[in-house]
C-alpha cells in the first residue's frame, strides 16, 4: 500500500513534469517567441481517478468546474492520471469544484489533499473515486 | 438492329455535345520519360487550352502513362506543363488537339534550379536549425512562400527592419497585394533579432549557394496518381480566394482576402463573376476571410478590417451590411469568422474580436454586437485567439483557440463557457466544422495532426498527417467519413480514413496556399474544392476512387 502510494507520486510528479516541459506558447508579432507571462495564473489541478478500492480509471471525464459558471474540461489518461492547467490566480480555488464521470460509473467520492502553507500557485492535488453501477 | 442502335447512340452523343457546347470529346494520352529514369510515375501533366482559365491535370502511372478523361478537353491548342521534382519539361511545350484522339511522349530534362521548386514544407525539411527556430516560420506563409526568404541577401541586421515592417502588414496581405495595418502593432525587439539572425544562417547573405542540402518529398506513387484535377484561373492576380464553397447549382463561391468582393465562379465555363461589398472603412485594408451559409442558403462573410459582417442574399444578389457599433469600433477592430449556421435557433450570428482575443454576438433584432470574453476565466497575459467556429442546432458555440489549444463551447442562452485543451499541447486549433452526428473535425496547426471532438462525449482523437511540416490550416469530413485536408505548406491534399489511418495525398500541380477546403458530396466520388489564396486560382480534385 505505501509502495503504491510512493509509485502513483512518483507518476503524476513525471506527468507533470512533462506537461509544464511543454509550455512554450506561440505568437504572431512577437514571431513565435514566448511572449506569455505566468504572473496570472492560478494553480492547477491534478491527481487521479480511481475505482473505490481499486485501479485508476482511463479515459475519465474530469471537471473543474466554478460556482458562478464556466468550466475546464480534461480526461484522464491510461493511468488514469488529470491534469487541468488552472483558471487565473482571480479565482479562489474554494470555488473550483472538481468532478469525475464515466459511463457505467457514479461519483463516489472527491478527496482534496490539504495544501498547508502552500504557494497560491502550487498545483492542488484532488483525487476522484468512481463507483460501478 | 444494331444499325438503328448505332444511329441512335451517335445521334445521342451527338445531341448530347451540341447540348453541353463542348464539340467533340477528345482524349489525350501518353508517357512520360527521362534520360535518367525512363518511364516516370507520379509526374503531374497538365493541359491549358490557349485563351482557357482552365487547366486540367492527371499523373502518370507506375508505366508512366497518363490518360486525360474523354471529354475533358476541347479540340484546340494546348499548353502542356508538368510538375515532378527535380525535373522540368523538354518537349513537347505544346500541342494540338483535333477530332481524334491524340497520343504524346512527354520528355523531362534534369532542372537546373531545385530550390524553385520546393514546397514550403521542403524548405522546412531542408533548413538547418531547431524546432524552435524554426517555428516562428509557419507565420510567414501567410503572405509568401519561403523562397523569399531563403533567396534574400539580407544579414542579422538588415533583416531587422524588414521583420518590422512587415509585423505591421494586414494578416490578408499577399504578394500581389501589400495592405499595411492602420493600428501599428507592437513587435517584441528581442524576438525579432533572435529571428533574424536564425534567417540568416538559411538565406544567401554569406554565401552565393545554400550550404546545405535542399530535400525533396517522393514524387506521388500509386492511390496519389489516380486522380484528376481541375485549376480554375481567376481574372485578376490580386484576387486571394480564402474560403471556397459550391452551392446547390453546382457554382462555386468564394471570399476575397484582399478586396471587397464576393466570387461566384461557374466551373462548367470557367466564367468568373464579381460582387462588391460595401465598403465601411476606405483606407482600411480590403477582404474578406470566413464564407458560411446559414440556414437559408445565404452566405455570411466576416469582413476582416473593415469590420462587421455581410449577408448575401442568394436570390437578389444583394448585401445587407451589419456594421459594428461606433462605441467598439477602433482602428484595431478586425472580424475574420462568422457562424451563422443556427442563427434560426435565437436569432443571433457569432463572430469574432480579432484584437481583444473575444467572441462577439449579433443580435439580427437589433443589429448591436454583444462581446464576450471566453477566457476571462484563464490567467491574463497568454496568448488566445477564437478562430474556426462551429455551432449546433441550439446555436451553442464551438470556436477553436487558435493562439493557444483549447477548444471553447459557450452555451447560447447562459453564457457559461467550458474550455477543453487539447490532448496535444500547444496544438493551435485553427478551422472546424460539426458533422451530423456532434462530431467536431479540426485541425490542429501547430501539431500537423487532425483531431475530432465528439461534442456528445467530450472526448478528442488525433491523427498525425503523413508528412511532417504539412501544418493543416482546415479540415472536411465528407459523406464517407474521410477526411480531407490542406494547408500552406506542401502543395499536397490529405485524404485519410480515420477508421484505418490510411491515408494518401495529392500533390498539386503549382506551388498552392490553401485556407477553408469543402468537400462536394453530391458527387461520386466526392469533389474537393479549395482556393489558391496566393494563386489567383480555384482548384477542385476528382478523386479516382
Amino acid at each position: 500500500m505505501r509502495f503504491d502510494r510512493v509509485w502513483s507520486r512518483a507518476v503524476l510528479i513525471v506527468a507533470l513534469a512533462l506537461a509544464v516541459a511543454g509550455a512554450a506558447r506561440a505568437g504572431g508579432v512577437n514571431f513565435g517567441d514566448d511572449n506569455d507571462s505566468n504572473a496570472d495564473d492560478g494553480p492547477s489541478y491534478f491527481g487521479f481517478v480511481r475505482e473505490v478500492g481499486g485501479p485508476g480509471i482511463a479515459d475519465a471525464k474530469v471537471t473543474a468546474a466554478l460556482k458562478d459558471g464556466g468550466a475546464l474540461v480534461t480526461r484522464t489518461d491510461i493511468m488514469g492520471v488529470y491534469k487541468i492547467p488552472g483558471f487565473g490566480k482571480d479565482i479562489d480555488p474554494d470555488n473550483v469544484t472538481i468532478s469525475c464521470a464515466k459511463d457505467g460509473y457514479k461519483q463516489a467520492n472527491v478527496l482534496r489533499r490539504p495544501r498547508d502553507n502552500a504557494d497560491a500557485k502550487d498545483p492542488i492535488e484532488v483525487e476522484c473515486y468512481l463507483q460501478k453501477q | 438492329m444494331t444499325r438503328a442502335f448505332c444511329l441512335a447512340a451517335t445521334l445521342g452523343v451527338l445531341f448530347a455535345c451540341v447540348g453541353t457546347g463542348c464539340c467533340i470529346a477528345q482524349t489525350l494520352t501518353g508517357a512520360v520519360s527521362s534520360a535518367a529514369e525512363g518511364a516516370m510515375e507520379g509526374v503531374l501533366v497538365s493541359a491549358q487550352k490557349d485563351g482557357s482559365p482552365i487547366t486540367v491535370t492527371v499523373v502518370s502511372d507506375e508505366h508512366g502513362h497518363f490518360h486525360f478523361p474523354d471529354g475533358r478537353l476541347a479540340p484546340g491548342h494546348y499548353a502542356l506543363r508538368i510538375r515532378a521534382v527535380g525535373y522540368e519539361l523538354d518537349r513537347p511545350q505544346a500541342l494540338d488537339l483535333g477530332a481524334t484522339p491524340v497520343e504524346v511522349a512527354i520528355r523531362l530534362r534534369k532542372t537546373s534550379d531545385l530550390a524553385a521548386q520546393l514546397t514550403n514544407t521542403e524548405w522546412f525539411m531542408s533548413m538547418p536549425g531547431t524546432a524552435e527556430q524554426k517555428r516562428p516560420l509557419i507565420e510567414c506563409m501567410s503572405c509568401h512562400t519561403f523562397e523569399r526568404i531563403v533567396r534574400s541577401a539580407y544579414n542579422a541586421e538588415t533583416f531587422v527592419p524588414v521583420l518590422k515592417r512587415m509585423a505591421q502588414y494586414a494578416n490578408n496581405t499577399i504578394v500581389a497585394r501589400v495592405q499595411p495595418r492602420i493600428a501599428a502593432r507592437e513587435v517584441n525587439d528581442d524576438s525579432v533579432r533572435k529571428l533574424a539572425a536564425y534567417l540568416a544562417t538559411i538565406d544567401l547573405s554569406s554565401a552565393p549557394v545554400w550550404d546545405y542540402e535542399l530535400q525533396t518529398l517522393p514524387r506521388p506513387k500509386g492511390r496519389a496518381t489516380r486522380v484528376v484535377i481541375t485549376e480554375y484561373d481567376l481574372p485578376r492576380k490580386s484576387i486571394a480566394p480564402h474560403d471556397v464553397r459550391t452551392d446547390a447549382h453546382g457554382n462555386v463561391w468564394y471570399s476575397n482576402f484582399v478586396e471587397n468582393f464576393l466570387g461566384e465562379l461557374d466551373p462548367k465555363s470557367g466564367a468568373n463573376r464579381d460582387y462588391p461589398i460595401p465598403v465601411l472603412k476606405p483606407d482600411f485594408p480590403a477582404g474578406t476571410l470566413d464564407l458560411e451559409p446559414d440556414a437559408d442558403g445565404n452566405l455570411w462573410l466576416a469582413m476582416m478590417f473593415q469590420t462587421g459582417l455581410a449577408r448575401f442574399d442568394m436570390k437578389t444578389r444583394t448585401f445587407r451590411i451589419f456594421p459594428i457599433d461606433s462605441e467598439l469600433n477602433d482602428d484595431a477592430m478586425q472580424q475574420s469568422m462568422v457562424m451563422p449556421r443556427a442563427l434560426d435557433a435565437d436569432g443571433k450570428v457569432w463572430t469574432n474580436d480579432v484584437a481583444r482575443q473575444a467572441i462577439m454576438r449579433l443580435d439580427l433584432k437589433t443589429g448591436k454586437y454583444q462581446r464576450i470574453d471566453p477566457f476571462k476565466l484563464l490567467a491574463k497575459g497568454h496568448l488566445h485567439a477564437p478562430y474556426g467556429m462551429a455551432a449546433d442546432a441550439g446555436n451553442n458555440l464551438y470556436v477553436m483557440d487558435f493562439g493557444d489549444e483549447n477548444v471553447v463551447r459557450i452555451d447560447a442562452k447562459s453564457g457559461a463557457t467550458t474550455i477543453y485543451p487539447t490532448p496535444t499541447p500547444k496544438s493551435r486549433p485553427r478551422r472546424t466544422m460539426l458533422d451530423g452526428s456532434g462530431r467536431l473535425w479540426f485541425t490542429e496547426f501547430a501539431a500537423d495532426k487532425l483531431a475530432m471532438f465528439d461534442t456528445k462525449t467530450e472526448s478528442f482523437k488525433e491523427w498525425g498527417v503523413p508528412t511532417p511540416h504539412t501544418y493543416p490550416y482546415d479540415v472536411f469530413a465528407d459523406k464517407n467519413g474521410e477526411l480531407w485536408s490542406g494547408g500552406m505548406a506542401s502543395d499536397r491534399v490529405l485524404r485519410l480514413d480515420p477508421q484505418s489511418g490510411r491515408s494518401v495525398e495529392y500533390l498539386l500541380p503549382r506551388s498552392t496556399n490553401i485556407r477553408r477546403v469543402f468537400v462536394d458530396n453530391s458527387t461520386d466520388p466526392v469533389a474537393f474544392w479549395a482556393g489558391n489564396n496566393h494563386g489567383a486560382e480555384i482548384l477542385r480534385i476528382e478523386p479516382l476512387d
